[in-house]
């Protein structure tokens, strides 16, 4: 196979999504998840205990998120493609991956700057940590939007060959639905709904993660479909660019 | 009317529809629930904002908590205006910069006052000092963001100058350039806090969002009237 940029971007967020779900698993905070209980001491012993292994694994956080960039350009590069009225969604996609992506990039910087100094007053600490948390968790409007354009857009596509398979339209339609109960960890402390909680954290987190493997595969047809597409168009192009350096 | 899927047009119509959807819903959160319009006096003490914090606590928590997932709205109303900015006669360079400006002002201008808010409501027991710390960090960023909106109203203001489509109506264009004048006058709320330059004065808030609430409106009426009058087979520039 060829490499070209589509393809490439593809094997980006593999690689770095592989690369975060390593810094995942090593933060000393998501497994379990730190509770919204926590008073303000216990969270500045957190913080003193684990000092290296929150800064390492927040590090790798603040520079592998927005490496998943090119991966959603992809999806929205497909959207463009498709036999919609207009772009209107494409665009709409864009904006929000713009958007919440930079929601992720100020949560591990607020993790950061809680770990650069432990001896800090406990409750400032805890206030960093609140912030950390809450933006990472709660804001979960831009990725609503971005699979509800997804779906719409799906929906639309009036090509014959359909860019996306019309499920990939009602998983992502799903998928936006189970990010909407964790806005609510902007407000409670407790139960299911708190970050540390069994829809808040897990089911958010799983369901965007599972979403974007599905995606990955559903990303590497439409390449390959737009590949064949274009060879039947144009063969000689085709033959020419298979033999050049 | 039935809204057939791939009807043409459909696209543009269901954005369309969520553009006032979307600011009735910003109007409830930031106005009837979380307060941060009119904005709360930037001149008090930190018990007083203590003990606003205290009194708004759930309609703060209700309202962000909504502005959480209904803020995804900003994204498509962005995308609307975009797009009708591509068909008009100019390069899409200044629709790109529409989005990206508001993709950018979504954070700092709309956010990080639910951010602040909600960390200050989040726990009764916070040092009172932190808490003021997050009403000036909210109300700042909210009223104070200046640089992504004034951007954003420059693009619009000159594209449609430009346009030869008249893709929207020359007075938009005018009036697009009061919003820029008001995001100028709000540059002061950064040095007082009182008098018409404060964050809730005469100036920086009133006027501007009276200027707003009028650009909004005919927004959303020009962008009606661009969609009816757009041509179901129209091809525009990628």
């Amino acid at each position: 196979m060829r490499l070209n940029v589509q393809s490439l971007s593809l094997w980006l967020a593999a690689l770095f999504g592989a690369v975060m779900l390593v810094a995942f698993v090593a933060f000393p905070g998501f497994f379990p998840p730190m509770s919204p209980e926590d008073s303000a001491p216990e969270v500045a012993a957190f913080y003193a205990g684990n000092t290296t292994m929150i800064r390492a694994s927040m590090v790798v956080f603040n520079l592998c998120a927005v490496m998943l960039v090119p991966f959603f350009m992809v999806i929205v590069y497909q959207m463009k493609r498709m036999a919609t009225p207009t772009q209107v969604l494409a665009y709409g996609y864009l904006s929000a991956v713009a958007s919440g992506i930079t929601l992720f990039a100020i949560a591990d910087l607020f993790w950061l700057i809680a770990a650069f100094r432990p001896e800090r007053d406990p409750e400032q600490i805890q206030l960093l940590n609140d912030l950390a948390w809450i933006t990472f968790i709660a804001p979960v409007g831009m990725i609503v939007a971005q699979n509800l354009c997804l779906a719409a857009a799906v929906y639309l596509d009036a090509r014959p060959e359909p860019i996306f398979p019309r499920w990939v339209g009602h998983l992502s339609i799903a998928v936006g639905l189970a990010m909407v109960p964790s806005a609510a960890a902007s407000a409670v402390r407790t139960g299911p709904l708190a970050w540390d909680g069994a829809i808040s954290f897990w089911l958010r987190n799983g369901a965007y993660a599972a979403f974007m493997v599905v995606m990955f595969f559903v990303l590497r047809r439409a390449i390959a479909q737009e590949a064949a597409e274009e060879g039947a168009a144009a063969p000689e192009a085709a033959v020419l660019a298979d033999v050049g350096p | 009317m039935t809204v057939a899927p791939r009807s043409p047009k459909a696209d543009l119509w269901v954005c369309w529809w969520l553009f006032p959807l979307f600011y009735t819903l910003f109007g409830v959160i930031f106005v009837v629930l979380t307060r941060v319009m009119p904005p709360p006096r930037p001149g008090v003490s930190v018990e007083q904002i203590n003990e606003f914090f205290d009194q708004h606590e759930t309609t703060i928590k209700i309202g962000f908590g909504m502005l959480m997932v209904f803020i995804g709205l900003a994204s498509v109303t962005n995308a609307l205006v975009a797009v009708q900015m591509k068909r008009m006669s100019v390069k899409p360079v200044f629709a790109y910069a529409y989005i990206t400006t508001l993709a950018v002002g979504a954070v700092p201008g709309c956010l990080f006052a639910a951010f602040a808010f909600v960390a200050a409501v989040f726990r009764p027991d916070r040092d009172p000092e932190l808490v003021a710390l997050l009403y000036d960090i909210g109300l700042l960023t909210f009223v104070g963001s200046l640089g992504c909106f004034t951007t954003n109203y420059l693009v619009l203001a000159i594209a449609i100058l430009l346009d030869e489509n008249e893709i929207f109506p020359r007075w938009v264009a005018y009036i697009t350039f009061w919003q820029i004048a008001t995001e100028l006058l709000a540059g002061p709320v950064f040095v007082f806090q009182k008098g018409a330059f404060a964050w809730n004065g005469a100036i920086s808030f009133w006027e501007g969002t009276l200027i707003f609430g009028v650009f909004l409106a005919c927004l959303i009426v020009v962008l009606r009237r661009a969609i009816e009058q757009q041509p179901v087979d129209e091809s525009v520039q990628a």
